[in-house]
């Protein structure tokens, strides 16, 4: 390796090096290279950055080595829905596309905006090929994708654009399996263009994922975005959302239940770059002893463009033993009048007299517990749609699993 | 609209401010009047002053140590902060925007001519009693005895009266300190910290810097090496301060910085309230002010701690005003004791401050509630630190933010609730309102909970502020929304005008502000 590579990174630690190795290996590319510096600036991002103070990837990511348990099960994989899986091997193309999807899979690097807000980002299209889909106007179009190892380091990034009118419904299962995964994942949501995702996160006590995703919606778009996360020995699920014409909506929710040795962190960015576009947001999460949930929202309403904004935020979090940790920042930034935004958080344990009336019924505390615990987090996971069955009962599984 | 021709969008040239519907308009006065051309305190007075060189070096350090006598261990604190401060960098993570300083183009040390700390109000020059005066802080006991309607009242309505003492800091001194004689009847020490340090050095040193340290952050650090006067309060076991102690401090100099040092302490079951006022002369350079206030509160003890900050915010094109960094902190150091910061901010042209509580005693309670109003260039970006160690620790937050003109207005906290909190509780409300459509308004609240059992809300749920309260509103016919404004508003309203007369003036200004049309 040059010693010019080896600098790009001050005080690198073993992940690091290991990374920048990685790079040195890829056909050299100008973008490449642009987006690689952008993470170089930070290197893996850890407490002396202010956004990731308490997720701290530089400690985190160790050795680089296959982890042993291999990546979980999906629970969003269905049967007749087209599937696009990144690995640490590569990408792998379905064999069906539905009708009004094209793909195509360049092995060149794409330009990304804002690359040095998003390390992570900028690491995973420095480190990958770009897979770009165009979803034409027309009926609901079904996708699903998986992020899974076995292997050291699983970079992906996955580019959509939805054409005026486009429908699209996306689920993505991020199971881990690799030491390292970082995924990019951009949506383009031109006029009136609809976007449902829905995200499942799990990983090992061994394994670092970020999964990072930039959306821009023009006039009249609209996304719904649902995620349930189980953390790992740290995730980040990052959503970078810009309104960027009148009238764009959005939903942002996340439910994230995070056990011992697992840290899961939700961030939102949210910038209301056009008047009267609306966000609503839930975040719900519950903890166990040994687990930490961060929560980072921010909502960004420039002057003049913001005007007329409706956005609200919420969090609340459950600790459901002594021994977890609940960080949260619901963070709003307003340079414009005529607005209305509002954020609630809280963090505490479950209500004694709810417990006390369900178990007054002969239900054991521990089912008691899983009850409400469930019904605490269900209301993050309703925009799901077809998939919100799916998740209540992976989120069920893990709370009979814990409790 | 009739601004910019009438056109819907008006452009960055247009100097006018639109403010939205909705937006209460006893309110939008109220600001008005806060504008910095309305600021009565901007006079100047004329005095003979002794300066150190300008310009901060070891020399300077030692200047304000000999000045002010001190014994080499204080020299060696200072030189110690010194030293570190050269290796620090200025932060920069608070949402406001600055030239950067030059800290060599202050004056470190400003004193009038034969300061030395006049012996009775009789040798203090009466142009400085002139502008106390003028400020309406009355530092003739005879004057606060009779209140500030003076002459109207008569002496037995006047006694009646809480009555306030007064330590009046001008620059780097201390001018006088009012009602001495009568609160050490009581025990209470109340003096200028200079002389604290001569009369009461093991005081002194045994709570100097334990709340704050010399190494704490990069303005703490320089004010740890270069502070020159403040206020000294120690009320011991089982006192009740018989009344409310007081410091006004006042900038006069030119290109002079103040660095002022307050530490009061609390001892066992005592209780202290404690207020402060701050206004400087309009100039068209910004001066620099770097406080450090530490608070200990021992086992039931109790401090209550408000602050009318005035200080010149600088003209409406952003020159000139006060760049305030100020470092507060208040220790709960004993079980079940309190601390309560109330601040009202309309004052300075940068503000960072963000006065906090470390709840270390079991059973302690810290309180924040702040007002702070921005106009024209103004950037404040304030707000709390509760720290919860101790069991069953409760803190409240209540603060308003009011941004007017092209002013930045930010509110800042961190609840952090560490392991050994059990039954920790939190409650944060911050309101924001926006006059006009130039200005800005911004939250950054870090809440850290690592307690299962704690409870914490950040506007959560409006019925927690007080479920009685509000029932008791609601069932009167009165909306939620409505209710729960009475309630806050009422609350901190009770807070203010418990401020003394001298203090209240500004304060009562902003008591008719009301957060209808706020955004979040």
């Amino acid at each position: 390796m040059s010693t010019a590579l080896k600098d790009l990174i001050r005080n690198p630690t073993v992940a690091e090096l290991e990374l920048v190795a990685r790079y040195a290996a890829l056909k050299a590319d100008a973008r490449r290279e642009r987006l690689f510096e952008a993470f170089a600036q930070t290197g893996l991002p850890g407490r002396r950055a202010e956004n990731w103070r308490w997720s701290d990837f530089k400690t985190a990511v160790g050795q680089l080595d296959t982890p042993k348990a291999p990546p979980a099960r999906d629970p969003l994989a269905r049967d007749g829905v087209s599937t696009l899986r990144f690995t640490p091997a590569g990408f792998v193309a379905p064999a069906s596309l539905p009708a009004g999807l094209r793909l195509l899979a360049k092995e060149d690097v794409q330009a990304m905006g804002g690359a040095e807000e998003a390390p992570l980002g900028a690491l995973a299209a420095a480190l990958s090929g770009t897979v770009l889909v165009d979803v034409s106007a027309g009926a609901a179009v079904h996708l699903h994708m998986v992020f899974q190892g076995p292997g050291a380091i699983n970079a992906a990034r996955v580019v959509f654009l939805l054409r005026p009118g486009a429908q699209l419904h996306v689920s993505e299962s991020h199971l881990g399996g690799a030491a390292f995964s970082t995924a990019l994942v951009e949506f383009t949501l031109n006029k009136g263009a609809h976007l449902h995702r829905t995200l499942y996160q799990a990983g090992g006590a061994d394994e670092a994922q970020a999964v990072t995703a930039l959306i821009e919606q023009d006039e009249g778009a609209e996304s719904v975005q649902t995620v349930l996360a189980l953390g790992a020995r740290i995730a980040r699920i990052e959503s970078r959302l810009v309104h960027r014409e009148t009238g764009s909506k959005a939903t942002l929710n996340a439910a994230y239940l995070a056990g011992a040795g697992r840290h899961a962190d939700i961030t939102t960015h949210v910038r209301h770059g056009a008047p009267a576009c609306t966000t609503r947001q839930a975040t719900k999460g519950a903890v166990l002893a040994g687990g930490r949930g961060v929560f980072q929202g921010k909502f960004l309403v420039p002057r003049t463009s913001g005007q007329q904004t409706d956005a609200s935020m919420q969090h609340n979090a459950l600790l459901l033993e002594e021994g977890a940790e609940v960080f949260a920042k619901p963070e709003l930034e307003i340079l414009a009048d005529d607005v209305q935004c509002a954020h609630g958080n809280t963090s505490g344990a479950l209500d004694g007299a709810q417990l006390f009336y369900l178990r007054q019924r002969g239900i054991p505390l521990a089912q008691a517990r899983a009850m409400l615990t469930e019904a605490f987090i269900a209301e993050a996971l309703e925009g799901a749609g077809e998939l919100e069955e799916v998740l209540r009962h992976e989120a069920q599984a893990w709370l009979s699993h814990v409790s | 609209m009739d601004c910019c021709g009438g056109m819907d969008e008006h452009d960055e040239t247009c100097t006018e401010v639109k403010v939205k519907d909705g937006v209460d308009a006893g309110t939008v006065a109220a600001a008005k009047r806060l504008e910095s051309e309305n600021y009565s305190a901007g006079f100047v007075t004329d005095i003979e002053m002794d300066f150190a060189p300008k310009g901060l070096t070891e020399d300077t350090v030692r200047f304000i140590s000999a000045k002010k006598e001190e014994p080499d261990w204080l020299l060696e604190y200072r030189l110690e902060a010194y030293r570190r401060w050269l290796t620090l960098e200025e932060p920069t993570w608070a949402r406001v925007n600055y030239p950067k300083i030059d800290y060599q183009a202050y004056y470190y040390y400003a004193a009038p001519k034969n300061s030395a700390k006049y012996k009775s109000l009789d040798e203090v020059p009466k142009e400085i009693l002139d502008t106390y005066a003028k400020l309406g802080i009355p530092l003739r006991e005879a004057e606060v005895l009779l209140g500030v309607e003076g002459a109207a009242e008569t002496a037995a309505t006047a006694r009646e009266k809480p009555r306030v003492a007064v330590d009046a800091v001008f620059d780097s001194v201390s001018v006088a300190t009012t009602f001495r004689e009568e609160l050490k009847k009581a025990g209470v020490i109340f003096m200028s910290i200079s002389e604290a340090v001569q009369e009461y050095p093991d005081l002194v040193k045994k709570y100097l810097g334990t709340v704050v340290p010399a190494t704490d952050n990069f303005f703490a650090t320089l004010n740890a090496a270069v502070f020159s006067d403040g206020t000294f309060v120690y009320v011991p076991k089982g006192v009740r301060c018989p009344m409310e102690l007081s410091t006004y401090f006042r900038m006069n100099a030119e290109s002079t910085g103040q660095f002022e040092r307050t530490l009061i302490i609390a001892d066992e079951g005592a209780y202290v309230s404690y207020l402060e006022g701050c206004t400087a002369p309009m100039r068209d350079e910004n001066q620099l002010h770097a406080a450090v206030v530490e608070l200990v509160a021992l086992d039931d003890a109790e401090i209550k701690y408000s602050t009318v900050q005035n200080w010149w915010p600088g003209d409406e094109n952003g020159k000139g005003g006060i760049y305030n960094f100020v470092t507060k902190r208040g220790d709960c150091r004993g079980a079940r004791s309190k601390i309560s910061w109330t601040q009202v901010e309309t004052g300075s042209a940068i503000t960072w401050k963000y006065p906090s509580c470390v709840l270390r005693g079991d059973d302690s309670v810290g309180e924040f509630y702040s007002i702070a109003v921005t106009n024209g260039r103004q950037q404040a970006d304030t707000g709390t630190k509760m720290i919860h160690l101790g069991k069953r620790t409760k803190s409240r937050i209540i603060s308003k933010g009011i941004s007017a003109g092209r002013s930045d207005n930010t509110y800042r906290g961190l609840v952090s609730v560490h392991k050994k909190a059990e039954g920790a509780r939190n409650f944060t409300q911050c309101d924001s309102l926006l006059i006009g459509d130039k200005c800005g308004a911004h939250t950054v609240p870090y809440v850290e909970n690592r307690r299962a059992d704690a409870q914490l809300e950040h506007e959560a749920t409006t019925t927690k502020l007080s479920e009685d309260q509000l029932f008791y509103v609601r069932q009167r016919g009165i909306g939620e929304e409505q209710a729960v404004a009475l309630l806050v508003n009422g609350f901190v309203r009770e807070v203010l005008q418990e401020l003394p007369m001298e203090f209240a003036v500004e304060a009562q200004k902003l008591l008719e502000v009301s957060l209808e049309g706020s955004v979040g």
